[in-house]
């Protein structure tokens, strides 16, 4: 084996990627070779970081020095002063947010030092394209624990005995989900890891399938012999092109290796894996119409007359368990049930995988013990809000989940916790909120998905979310009607209650939660055709309020209409004939001087303008908005 | 049965019921769309919500099954708010276009809304306004009115095995089309027109005829198949404007093919006989009853003086009911006083009884409708059972679909061989050599059932026969890899309750009494009884003509005889019956019939056979008129007259006993009562069950003509589904969708003899010639070539030739481009 001086671990998550890892790895060997250094310093090629805003970064090892947001153009100077003057390049490294200094180390980051990564343990530590490097990592020790020293039952005590329960949204306790399946006699058991990640801002098990494929490999071998399967699927989607290669590859490798295939590293234990890949449905995600996929047929649920566990996939025996679950698997066996529970808290045990993003600094993956606070994650991991703005709602669970208020921010992240909310832990999608959002059209985004997404089977699904869609679209073009409202929840009601899977039967918890917290929101909508946040076009009015505008003149800069104007450091003022609601001019603001009122305003103000062109224009109403 | 409690009564279902047919069973309603009796739960309509007690949430009914002690409620506010809501949802973008719409008075969303009152709704929509589509025939689509419960997508694929139709799009846009929104090509059996709810899929043919309540609903059985289903038609006016099946109805219990549900207008053909007529110099003119029946009389005594009666003979009609044939056989043998009676069956079921009592000592075997059902092995061999016994056909789907090993012999692509995975494709004819390797493998290992079969008589000869069977020779032969062969006769001899299919008729050539018997031999070997191999008899009433005596009894001549073999024959009487197109070998029985001294035919069309007759006799059709057909499953079913009759037609018996009381002052049965209790009498003596007896026939696979330098194809004869025998080729709406005869031929024969489709090719055997229209499919292999009969003027049979007993007789031709 080479040994080298320095290791620079580039991150080659998709997000990195996107901002050309790619180009830097290639940059990076050709400048190492131009200046010798070919055979001293080793440039790995890792999985997805998790730090996905600051891309495209990289972690230089031995020290552990963390660059970030780096160019091709940085490329000769890092090699000159890191490597061969061994002057870590300042400029590059992450700033504290309040002091400005440089934290040179990865584990000076809040980000990262406060995270408790397990299920990540190997993000930007090895080549997800080399098993070798995830051998290295303790990987398939878990494994070959299970066939030689563990019978399934143990196995499946362990995981019971664990605690953990399924990553993927639904909390279903995955000792049990073997148990049950292990129970039924069948010559052909399959199971299938769950890679359908379709919830919006939700990208951890992408990530998992980039960065540590063999995990989840190792984590469906342990469940195959738990439960007796002799072959596995890794359902995928097909916009993760890269997921898709690595598994790949980490399946050939493992073949290779006899760590799939036939007589399992000398077991006699059979087991194999095959890659599916989806067609973009998200409802593909479902158990039973994920199963109907990979039968190549048309993705639809069908209604649970049978349990997978005992007719699922072919109409055989079938376990189905999300990417996270499985990647959480080794160590558990690896540490014990004990050490697994000794995280999070008494009934979820274990850590969790977020995604991060929305208006949040630190967007990126973080890993945390269950029942740990919102407002830890999103503050001090995630970094807060950026630009100032102020924080209003966080998703949780995607398009079966909902907003979760400032109030609500010291909720532990635990199953029972989020649930209470109103809100779902769900896939682990965490999109956070400022106040620009507009709580309304969130709900309708949303909605949207849902009904996008929609097989089209049940008539509630089908039918009720589209009168859903079609109310809250009434509602933000300002045709709202006071009772709408009640329809909404009327509706929402017996979506829920008629719906034949989860997509349906959770579809209406966005508008819910959003009814439940931001209640006034939808009222102002509708009955004084307001949007405060601007985003409903037909709902607003922007000016300028007086008393503040410092006449910087930034918001006529930005105006695509030239519809304000004014005197340098005098109050500026808005054309409302020439307004076209864009918002660009309220964001840009930096002294909170432009104001948003309901539509009503917009014909007074054009008629004072035409009478009185000089006088001031008066607030309508008290406090409109900040 | 599990005790389970709705709605405060306690009701039993069958342990893995679900609520729903559990329910409807016992006389509780729950509301449903998308619920059909055939298919998997589908649960998508959501109006079948039930509430269980210790359940937070409602259940489907439909998807949800019974457990001991369960406590459900159908109906209660909560439920009928969620049932409301969703027919709502519904009725907000189904078009309430009820007063044009044809399903409207037996529609369920219109009962449902009816019940429910839904008739306020909350919201407002704009309803979808996609075209309707009648371009396909049978079939139109109005997508407006599809509430996507999916019932025809189920019967398409997953009951009729065919797999035309699928939801398209997802979420709102969802619609339901045949690929691509092509025009529907189909097999047009027109299940999905019944299925459908509401009114998203109808019956062409009854598009805006009449309103459901105009209508009278009559039930008969099925005139073409043997089969037997019952047809629930609709008349209007003593004319019969629908058909359909109906659930719980008949042995078909709703099923139908696309003969049965739209088939029956042949009786409406402007070629009805509608007068008696005679030959006289040369051609045919109308006369009196009395004067035609006088005439025919004479024409018979006339023979009968000169040759003797053995010289006159008769042919009776597989379609005609029992009493009818009886009065036939009646004429025939105790007025004229000849034992010369057969029907077409001579060339296709005959073949059956033959080889039954050969192999088993018994004669009588109707099929048990249920047994693909009870069988958990189906070998179906050489035979396109969904073509012959459509509905019957669809148990063997059902079968597979519940787990059973289907494994389809064939040379051509049928669609059981496109339902399974075990479609093994020999050369056409060659299904004994099949069978003969596969008791080879079970033999040589010793899969057999040593005790049952060794005490088989002649078992001796058969291992004999069987040691010195040449496998390897037999496989490429068959061109099935030695390996396939010994793996299905494996899983055969592995599986507990066997089934061996295949169906015997006259059209077809590819089989005989060797098949039959090499299929006897195997089921012997296995230890299985007579009652695992299934071989229907063919049309409706093959079966009961057969009982009645609808063959020689004693030394007369059969069918081959009179017309190929001796020229004893100088008188024939033919009822119901076209050999000049139907017969094999044509130009020799239309030779022979020009030879006759004297031609009876009693029909109900002038059929080509009629033409040459000195007195033509016509008859009532089918629905106008009374009596029993028996079914290959062995049923006795009655038909009734719901449809007003032809011209000056007469049914069939009243005809042959004006007759016989014409040749004969001796007493003949004279009323309809009369003849039924006298055929009846004769089926019972004929069905008593007789004493098995089981022997072993070893038996070669013998095949008559081979292809060679001169002709270098095979041809093989059969159905296609859409037809069935002479009847159904004058159904308008039949002859619309195939409306002429083709052969279907491989793509690279089709390059090899440069064909090109729509372009007539000239197709030659030894006997004769005929113009043909080519279809190129891989449905059929290469070096085969493949035509249905049923088309009159194509005269496909000028091509073939009689085979009775042992001997496969395919045609080898050749063809020429024109």
């Amino acid at each position: 084996m080479d040994l080298y001086r320095a290791s620079i671990m580039l991150c080659g998550g998709t997000g990195c990627i996107a901002s050309g890892s790619q180009k830097i790895k290639e940059a990076l060997e050709e400048e190492l070779l131009n200046r010798g250094l070919e055979n001293e310093v080793n440039v790995v090629f890792t999985g997805c970081n998790g730090f996905c805003a600051q891309g495209p970064v990289m972690t230089i090892y031995p020290e552990g020095i963390f660059y970030e947001k780096f160019a091709l153009k940085d490329i000769p100077e890092i090699v000159e002063e890191h490597f061969i003057k061994g002057i870590p390049v300042e400029r590059l490294m992450h700033k504290d947010t309040a002091t400005k200094h440089p934290l040179p180390h990865m584990n000076d980051i809040p980000f990262f030092r406060l995270q408790t990564p397990w299920a990540l343990r190997n993000k930007g530590l090895i080549d997800p394209e080399k098993i070798e490097d995830y051998i290295a990592r303790d990987g398939y020790f878990a494994a070959s624990k299970a066939l030689f020293e563990m019978t399934p039952e143990q196995i499946i005590e362990e995981v019971k005995r664990s605690g953990l329960r399924g990553r993927g949204g639904a909390g279903f306790p995955t000792g049990l989900k073997w148990e049950l399946s292990a129970k039924v006699e069948a010559p052909l058991k399959y199971i299938i890891c769950n890679g359908d990640e379709g919830d919006p801002g939700a990208f951890m098990d992408r990530s998992i399938m980039e960065g540590d494929p063999h995990a989840v490999l190792e984590g469906m071998l342990i469940g195959a012999k738990a439960i007796g399967s002799s072959q596995g699927y890794i359902y995928v989607r097909a916009e993760y092109p890269l997921a898709v290669k690595r598994l790949k590859i980490a399946i050939e490798q493992a073949r290779e290796r006899g760590l799939l295939g036939k007589d399992i590293l000398g077991s006699g234990f059979d087991f194999d894996i095959e890659i599916s890949q989806g067609a973009g449905a998200f409802v593909c995600g479902e158990a039973s119409a994920l199963m109907r996929s990979i039968e190549g047929k048309r993705g639809m649920p069908r209604p649970k007359f049978w349990r997978s566990a005992v007719k699922g996939l072919w109409d055989r025996p079938t376990v189905l368990n999300n990417v996270e679950t499985f990647a959480n698997i080794p160590q558990i066996i690896l540490k014990g049930a004990d050490w697994y529970r000794s995280l999070g808290t008494e009934k979820s045990t274990g850590t969790k995988v977020f995604a991060l993003s929305g208006a949040i600094k630190n967007i990126g993956l973080v890993e945390v013990p269950m029942g740990t606070p919102l407002r830890k994650i999103i503050f001090d991991i995630g970094g807060g809000i950026p630009k100032g703005r102020k924080f209003k709602a966080v998703q949780l669970g995607g398009p079966s989940g909902g907003c979760i208020p400032e109030s609500l921010l010291d909720t532990p992240v635990t199953f029972e916790d989020i649930e209470k909310t109103g809100a779902i832990v769900g896939s682990g999608g965490m999109v956070v909120m400022d106040d620009l959002n507009c709580m309304v059209s969130v709900s309708k985004f949303f909605l949207e998905f849902s009904t996008e997404e929609s097989c089209g089977k049940c008539t509630p699904c089908r039918i009720g979310n589209t009168i859903l869609l079609d109310l809250l679209t009434k509602i933000t073009e300002g045709r709202g009607e006071p009772s709408d409202i009640e329809l909404i929840e009327n509706v929402s009601k017996q979506v829920i209650n008629a719906s034949l899977c989860g997509l349906g039967k959770t579809s209406p918890n966005p508008v819910l939660t959003s009814l439940r917290y931001f209640r006034d929101e939808f009222i102002e909508h509708v009955e004084q055709k307001w949007c405060r946040t601007g985003v409903c076009k037909e709902l607003c009015t922007f000016f300028i309020d007086p008393e503040k505008c410092v006449g910087c003149g930034a918001c006529s800069r930005v105006c695509p209409k030239n519809a304000i104007t004014g005197e340098r450091k005098k109050p500026h003022k808005i054309d409302q004939s020439l307004c076209i609601q864009c918002r660009s001019c309220y964001i840009k603001c930096n002294f909170y001087s432009i104001k948003i009122g309901p539509r009503s305003m917009r014909e007074e103000l054009l008629a004072q303008a035409s009478n009185q062109p000089e006088q001031s224009i008066q607030t309508p109403l008290e406090e409109v908005t900040q | 049965m599990i005790e389970l409690t709705i709605n405060g009564r306690k009701v039993k279902g069958e342990k893995g019921a679900t609520i729903l047919a559990t329910a409807l069973k016992n006389g509780i309603y729950i509301p449903n769309l998308c619920y059909d009796r055939r298919l998997k739960p589908y649960a998508g309509c959501r109006l079948c919500l039930v509430q269980i007690e210790g359940q937070r949430e409602l259940f489907a009914a439909c998807a949800t099954q019974i457990r001991e002690g369960m406590n459900v409620t159908t109906d209660n506010d909560a439920i009928a708010e969620a049932r409301k809501t969703v027919l709502e949802f519904l009725l907000l973008y189904h078009p309430l276009d009820c007063p044009i719409c044809d399903k409207a008075g037996e529609c369920k969303l219109q009962d449902l809304a009816f019940k429910y009152g839904a008739s306020h709704s909350r919201f407002s929509a704009v309803r979808r306004k996609d075209k309707e589509r009648l371009d396909a025939p049978f079939v139109e689509r109005n997508p407006n009115r599809c509430v996507l419960c999916g019932i025809c997508v189920g019967i398409c694929n997953e009951h009729q095995g065919v797999g035309a139709l699928n939801l398209i799009g997802r979420g709102f846009n969802t619609t339901i089309s045949p690929a691509f929104e092509e025009t529907l090509d189909c097999e047009f059996c027109g299940q999905c027109i019944d299925a459908c709810p509401v009114g998203a899929l109808g019956n062409k043919e009854y598009r805006h005829k009449s309103r459901i309540w105009y209508m009278d609903e009559q039930r008969l059985i099925c005139p073409f198949c043997g089969c037997g289903c019952t047809i629930v038609v609709n008349t209007r006016e003593d004319k019969i404007i629908r058909a359909r099946g109906k659930e719980g109805i008949g042995v078909n219990s709703g099923d139908l093919c696309g003969r049965g549900r739209f088939g029956f207008d042949f009786i409406y053909s402007e070629k009805r006989l509608t007068q008696p007529m005679i030959k006289k110099d040369g051609s045919h003119k109308a006369v009196s009853w009395d004067e035609a029946i006088r005439f025919a009389a004479e024409g018979l005594s006339r023979v009968k003086e000169r040759y003797g009666p053995s010289a006159i003979g008769g042919i009776g009609s597989q379609r005609c009911t029992i009493e009818e044939n009886f009065m036939f056989q009646y004429l025939m043998r105790h007025v004229i006083g000849t034992d010369s009676i057969d029907s077409a069956a001579r060339f296709g079921y005959m073949k059956v009884p033959k080889a039954y009592k050969k192999a088993f000592g018994i004669q009588y075997n109707p099929i048990n409708w249920d047994s693909p059902l009870k069988s958990d092995f189906l070998l179906v061999i050489e035979s396109d059972i969904t073509s012959t016994m459509p509905v019957w056909g669809l148990n063997f789907i059902q079968a597979k679909n519940n787990g059973a090993r289907l494994v389809v012999v064939d040379s051509k692509e049928t669609k059981l061989a496109r339902n399974t995975k075990d479609w093994i494709r020999i050369p056409a004819g060659h299904g004994t050599t099949f069978i003969n390797a596969l008791m080879k493998v079970i033999y040589d290992h010793g899969l057999f059932n040593q005790q049952k079969a060794r005490a088989v008589r002649d078992f001796d000869k058969l291992a004999d026969f069987l040691s010195i069977f040449p496998l390897k020779q037999a496989a490429s032969e068959l061109g099935v890899d030695i390996s396939i062969i010994e793996r299905i006769a494996r899983d055969y001899a592995a599986s507990t309750h066997r089934l061996i299919a295949l169906t015997v008729s006259f059209t077809e050539n590819t089989k005989d009494t060797n098949l039959l018997l090499s299929a006897a031999n195997l089921l012997l070997l296995m230890g299985d009884s007579h009652e695992q191999l299934q071989c229907p008899a063919e049309l409706c009433n093959t079966l009961g003509a057969y009982l009645v005596g609808l063959k020689p009894e004693a030394d007369g001549l059969d069918a081959y005889q009179m017309l190929y073999k001796s020229q004893q024959t100088k008188a024939l009487y033919i009822m119901g019956e076209n050999p000049v197109v139907i017969f094999p070998d044509v130009s020799t029985v239309e030779k022979r019939l020009r030879e006759l001294d004297f031609l009876v035919v009693q029909d109900i069309f002038m059929t080509d056979t009629a033409l040459m007759a000195d007195v033509v006799l016509p008859a009532y059709a089918w629905a106008e008129k009374e009596g029993n057909y028996i079914s290959a499953k062995g049923m006795l079913q009655t038909i009734t007259k719901v449809s007003s009759v032809v011209g000056q037609s007469m049914p069939d018996w009243m005809i042959l006993r004006n007759v016989a009381k014409a040749l004969t002052t001796a007493p003949v049965p004279s009323t309809l009562s009369d003849i039924r209790q006298m055929a009846l009498d004769k089926i019972a003596t004929s069905t008593t069950p007789q004493e098995v007896s089981y022997r072993f026939n070893p038996v070669e696979n013998l095949i008559l003509e081979r292809p060679d330098s001169e002709y270098p194809l095979t041809l093989v004869t059969s159905n296609v589904l859409q037809h069935s025998g002479a009847l159904s080729g004058l159904s308008k709406n039949l002859s619309a969708f195939v409306p002429d005869a083709f052969l279907m031929i491989n793509d690279i024969d089709a390059r090899t003899y440069n064909i090109k489709e729509g372009k007539t090719i000239r197709i030659i055997s030894r006997r004769g010639n005929v113009m043909i229209k080519p279809l190129i499919t891989n449905e059929v292999p290469q070096g085969t070539v493949f035509a249905p009969m049923h088309f009159s003027h194509a005269r496909l049979n000028t091509l073939t030739y009689p085979s009775v007993d042992a001997g496969v007789p395919l045609v080898a031709v050749r063809i020429e481009g024109d």
